[in-house]
């Protein structure tokens, strides 16, 4: 009876227990060093008004998930962001750094668990979003090249610094 | 703890699945009876021995495959097909389980089993292999035709019957049986992906070719995505083909439509849960139209990492409509479908893992 019992526990326990494998490659302090090295951030937390959520899914055309925004300032110009969107299973969570006229200066990739697309973690890949504005396209295929077998992802990122680039023409670009 | 002689006889267990394994697809092209097994003989207890050892295998080869295994085109659900497809170059198996049972009267139990091996040959078109195998166990569950009036059934009289039980056993007593059905190949070509297309749109084409049956299916699959790709809805619509073997060694054909739509939320993460819902209607020699038959039921959905699995459950709706004379008298009964074709639940599993 007992084996019987280990067989059907094995399976269910492995359905119920949270995931494990979630792998961090940067921490923020990591993805803040990575994108500006040398420079002083200070976090200058945003929380979204109703009309500035509606402003941004407007210039985006991506909806708002949060209304708070992990933000910092760069000493010299600049602003660092850490954000999230939804991967196959999970969050992806993701840091972009912007010049001081709001174009990006980099992006990186803090958190994937997907299997199946790690490649959006390459240089190459994030590369492309580097000089982008709120009036770039943005689109899969077009301006930003899919990844075979992780098009979900390539397009949340793709859509999430989108969105952010709103973000900066709303709440950070007068501040 | 198990004892020597347990632990033998499990071991045992093991060798012989392997050597069925190996031998399975000899056995479906193989013709006659000569892998059906009586009830209660040894070698049908060694099967259901055997049956009950692949489950495990499968649940804890699923779960503790310690190498980088993948995810790929996981179903989110249990009937339904999406139009999410591997990768090219990636491999996927996936083990399914089907239980299905309850007919108007009697006994009907099947245990379907199907090992699937998938192949991104690009990133939009996918191969398939399937071993498609079952265990049978059924008594008195189909009315018996009037001898006098052969359209008409026999009030209160039962026999031994149904689209799963061998077309030359004896109606006059129960079927306990385990069968290899048959070997299917599976091509789906993807046209339109739902993550940069409105909509995402396949075809798909399986041929299946077995010792009492032989199949063709043809499906077009569509998928539409919301709230960032985590509200799925997805509707396949059907067309198979079937030949199936009639005592005395003619094939009867048949034709099938039928229409399989699911939507599920990934609520949670690595969660989803969603609805299903299946509309089959049957055409005796793929002309007449004899039924149409409806079902509904949850399915939930977890994708890990590593692997996923999916569990779905169908209820046959009440609903369900008899065209045909033969199935107005023989198939309905009570507003459901049974028959030859259909069972009032259906249990499903499917595990998947890639490498």
């Amino acid at each position: 009876m007992k084996s019987e019992f280990a067989f059907i526990a094995l399976p269910i326990s492995a359905l119920v227990a949270p995931s494990t494998f979630a792998v961090q490659y940067l921490t923020v302090d990591q993805a803040q060093h990575a994108i500006f090295p040398g420079k002083s951030l200070t976090s200058v937390p945003v929380k979204l008004a109703p009309a500035q959520r509606k402003a941004i899914e407007q210039g985006s055309g991506v909806r708002v998930l949060r209304d708070d925004q992990q933000v910092w300032r760069v000493s010299g110009g600049g602003w660092f962001i850490v954000d999230e969107v939804v991967g196959k299973h999970e969050f992806i969570t993701y840091a972009v750094g912007l010049n001081a006229n709001g174009s990006v200066k980099q992006i990186e990739v803090m958190d994937y668990r997907e299997t199946y697309g790690g490649e959006i973690r390459n240089e190459n890949w994030r590369a492309q979003f580097v000089g982008k504005t709120s009036r770039s396209p943005l689109k899969l295929d077009r301006d930003i090249k899919n990844i075979s077998g992780a098009t979900l992802s390539c397009r949340h990122i793709t859509d999430g610094v989108k969105r952010l680039l709103a973000f900066y023409e709303v709440a950070l670009k007068r501040s | 703890m198990l004892d020597s002689c347990e632990i033998r006889r499990k071991a045992g267990a093991v060798i012989q699945l392997a050597a069925y394994c190996c031998d399975a697809p000899w056995i479906a092209l193989q013709s006659g009876i000569k892998n059906w097994q009586r009830s209660g003989s040894r070698g049908h207890l060694l099967l259901l021995e055997i049956l009950a050892m692949k489950i495990r295998i499968t649940l804890v080869a699923a779960i503790s495959f310690c190498v980088s295994i993948a995810r790929g085109d996981e179903a989110i659900f249990a009937w339904t097909y999406t139009t999410d497809l591997l990768p090219k170059g990636k491999w996927e198996f996936e083990q399914w389980m089907t239980a299905r049972w309850e007919k108007e009267h009697g006994t009907y139990n099947v245990l379907d089993f199907r090992e699937e091996l998938e192949y991104g040959v690009t990133d939009n078109f996918q191969i398939a292999l399937y071993l498609n195998h079952h265990y049978v166990n059924a008594n008195d569950d189909v009315p018996v035709a009037d001898p006098l009036h052969p359209k008409k059934r026999l009030r209160g009289v039962y026999e031994t019957g149904g689209e799963d039980v061998h077309a030359d056993h004896d109606p006059a007593t129960p079927f306990d049986s385990y069968h290899f059905e048959s070997v299917s190949f599976e091509a789906i070509y993807r046209l339109l992906s739902p993550y940069k297309d409105p909509i995402g749109l396949a075809l798909y084409f399986e041929p299946a070719i077995g010792d009492q049956e032989t199949e063709l299916e043809w499906k077009v699959l569509l998928q539409k995505n919301w709230l960032e790709d985590r509200l799925v809805w997805a509707l396949n619509v059907n067309y198979e083909l079937e030949y199936e073997k009639e005592e005395g060694g003619e094939y009867e054909r048949d034709g099938m439509f039928e229409w399989f739509t699911g939507l599920s939320y990934r609520f949670m993460r690595n969660w989803s849960g969603g609805l299903e819902f299946w509309n089959h209607h049957e055409f005796a020699d793929a002309t007449i139209h004899e039924h149409s038959a409806y079902f509904v039921g949850p399915t939930i959905h977890y994708g890990g990492e590593r692997w996923w699995a999916t569990l779905g459950f169908l209820h046959q709706l009440p609903i369900g409509s008899a065209f045909s004379q033969d199935n107005k008298e023989f198939a309905a009964h009570d507003g459901y479908i049974f028959g030859d074709e259909h069972e009032k639940y259906y249990v499903r599993l499917r595990i998947g893992f890639n490498f």
